[in-house]
């Protein structure tokens, strides 16, 4: 892979995200959900008069936080393939001496840049709290780290599952639909821990539950099992998208 | 520059292009001509690189189409149909963009970017957003974006289609002027553009080349190529007999018949020149001639008979 050409592509990626009144809405919106989600859970806390440590893993754990994720990253990458399609300036982009994974891997890199753009208001929340709170924090580096690490790790994977959608379609909304679909199931499918499944089930739902690899990471222990499980399904879906552009091409 | 053989494209059971076979020599400007549907299109995306061809082997620059796709991009202007444009981003910046993905080095790609902008004419609207433009400034966005990279073969799908006239001369004369340093294949429906830039024609229908030769021969082929007017004062039924007694004439058609006067058209045979056996006739019987003029088929005649069903 030519380095120029990834970052070519990459810095036009950003750019079109950031003219795209979609970016700012998605952004106003989400800050503003995580941090009502933020402000409340403190306020649990003060009432309850508990210590600063649980906060994160409160907010992490709760429905606001993955209700927030599950329709952000559908809506971030809805138009990233679609509306070349659409546009038909897919068809320009790809006749310029460019590889389809070039183009696939600098979308997502752009877009998984967005979404760490998206979690900086809520960083600094906490950041905010931790510098003006003359509270005692039982919190380590880790327990505040970690718990970004995973929300990353999880983002960027729910990110590819997007991209995957808009390969597929030239309608946004289907595609974002469609992307929703696709990460509902893959989170319901870490929630099937409930259910008795025996040792193999229960094993089996914990190397892909979501919401059980965020509880670890809030908690300060870092493992790394969902760490090789997000990268390598990330790829995963990265590679299906690279597959479903070229097919595009060879069959139209 | 352009070998193709036996090159054959089916969409979905559907053959667009059915083994046609043509080469396009350096620093020919040709023009590809053909009814809505006839392959234009589907064989100019398989030149530039962006389908692969169901059968056959094409070479761009001396580059596979399959196998060296990414070669034969770098070195191929592709100007695609409808002109594709990221709408949200300024010209220069596109042009920029355009320039480093196809490989410009960077130092150079401020001084092509303004070398194109200015042949194109798009120094006024450098600084902005490429969704307010014209159709007709798009167009030539597209052009510019086509030439960025200074390639050995310009692919233009319709370059000047929904332009005004005025931008239609300037983009023939910028295409003319590009002749000399590129090789130019072109489609369009403007078959005049065609009779004024192109070194050659080749004409496909239904999938198939039905022609390839330059403007000159391909007019002279058609029935009447070289046919004659003329206006006597004389009988109809004598003008007929009496012209078609020449030699070299095939066929004598009477346009018109008004008072004493009669109007006629004369089909020669292809590729002879009949105008004085012509004018022998009409002196010897001493009719007052009033016109003969030759008439030229344009290509626009040759597209409708090779074309026609």
């Amino acid at each position: 892979m030519s380095p120029s050409t990834f970052w070519t592509l990459y810095k036009r990626e950003l750019r079109g995200i950031f003219v795209s009144p979609v970016a700012y809405v998605v952004l106003g919106g989400c800050s503003l959900i995580i941090g009502a989600g933020f402000s409340v859970f403190l306020h649990a806390m003060i009432e309850n008069n508990v210590k600063g440590s649980p906060l994160l893993s409160w907010l992490l754990g709760s429905f606001v936080f993955w209700f927030t994720v599950m329709i952000e990253t559908p809506l971030i990458s809805m138009r990233a393939l679609s509306e070349e399609y659409k546009m038909g300036t897919i068809e320009m982009l790809l006749t310029a001496p460019v590889r389809e994974w070039e183009v696939v891997l600098s979308k997502f890199a752009a877009l998984a840049t967005f979404y760490v753009v998206l979690w900086l208001p809520a960083a600094l929340d906490v950041s905010y709290l931790y510098v003006f709170s003359d509270q005692k924090w039982d919190m380590t580096w880790g327990m505040a780290l970690l718990p970004f690490a995973m929300v990353f790790l999880i983002g960027f994977l729910y990110i590819a599952i997007g991209l995957f959608a808009s390969s597929l379609t030239k309608n946004q909304v289907i595609a974002a639909i469609l992307g929703f679909a696709f990460i509902f199931i893959a989170f319901c499918v870490g929630l099937l821990g409930v259910f008795d499944l025996g040792e193999r089930g229960r094993d089996i739902i914990a190397y892909v539950s979501g919401t059980q690899h965020m509880d670890t990471f809030c908690r300060g222990i870092f493992d790394t099992r969902p760490v090789v499980f997000y990268l390598s399904t990330t790829f995963f879906f990265l590679f299906l998208t690279q597959r479903v552009l070229e097919s595009r091409r060879l069959r139209s | 520059m352009i070998e193709v053989s036996n090159f054959s494209k089916t969409y979905a059971g559907f053959k667009a292009v059915q083994g046609i076979s043509f080469q396009v020599n350096k620093g020919e400007i040709v023009g590809f001509l053909g009814p809505n549907g006839a392959g234009k299109s589907t064989t100019m995306k398989v030149l530039a690189g962006y389908l692969p061809p169901t059968d056959g082997r094409i070479k761009v620059a001396g580059y596979d189409v399959v196998g060296e796709s990414l070669e034969v991009r770098r070195n191929v202007g592709y100007m695609p149909e409808n002109v594709p444009l990221y709408t949200d981003m300024r010209v220069d910046e596109f042009l920029r963009f355009r320039a480093r993905l196809k490989g410009v080095p960077a130092k150079k790609v401020r001084d092509r970017v303004e070398h194109v902008a200015r042949l194109c004419n798009l120094l006024d609207v450098q600084r902005k957003v490429i969704g307010t433009l014209s159709k007709g400034f798009r167009q030539r966005v597209g052009l510019a974006d086509a030439m960025v990279h200074d390639p050995q073969l310009l692919i233009l799908d319709e370059p000047t289609i929904g332009l005004d006239p005025h931008q239609i001369r300037s983009v023939r004369d910028l295409i003319r002027s590009l002749g000399a340093h590129h090789t130019i294949l072109l489609s369009t429906h403007i078959l005049s553009e065609v009779e004024a830039t192109c070194n050659r024609v080749l004409i496909i229908n239904r999938g198939r080349i039905e022609a390839s030769d330059t403007p000159a021969n391909l007019t002279r082929l058609v029935r009447g190529g070289g046919a004659l007017v003329v206006e006597v004062r004389a009988q109809r039924m004598a003008v007929a007999e009496k012209l078609a007694a020449v030699a070299d004439v095939e066929e004598v058609e009477i346009l018109q018949e008004s008072g004493e006067w009669t109007f006629a058209k004369v089909f020669a045979k292809t590729g002879v020149d009949i105008r004085d056996g012509v004018y022998e006739a009409i002196r010897s019987e001493g009719w007052p001639l009033r016109e003969l003029s030759r008439t030229r088929a344009t290509l626009e005649d040759v597209f409708v008979e090779l074309t026609q069903d």
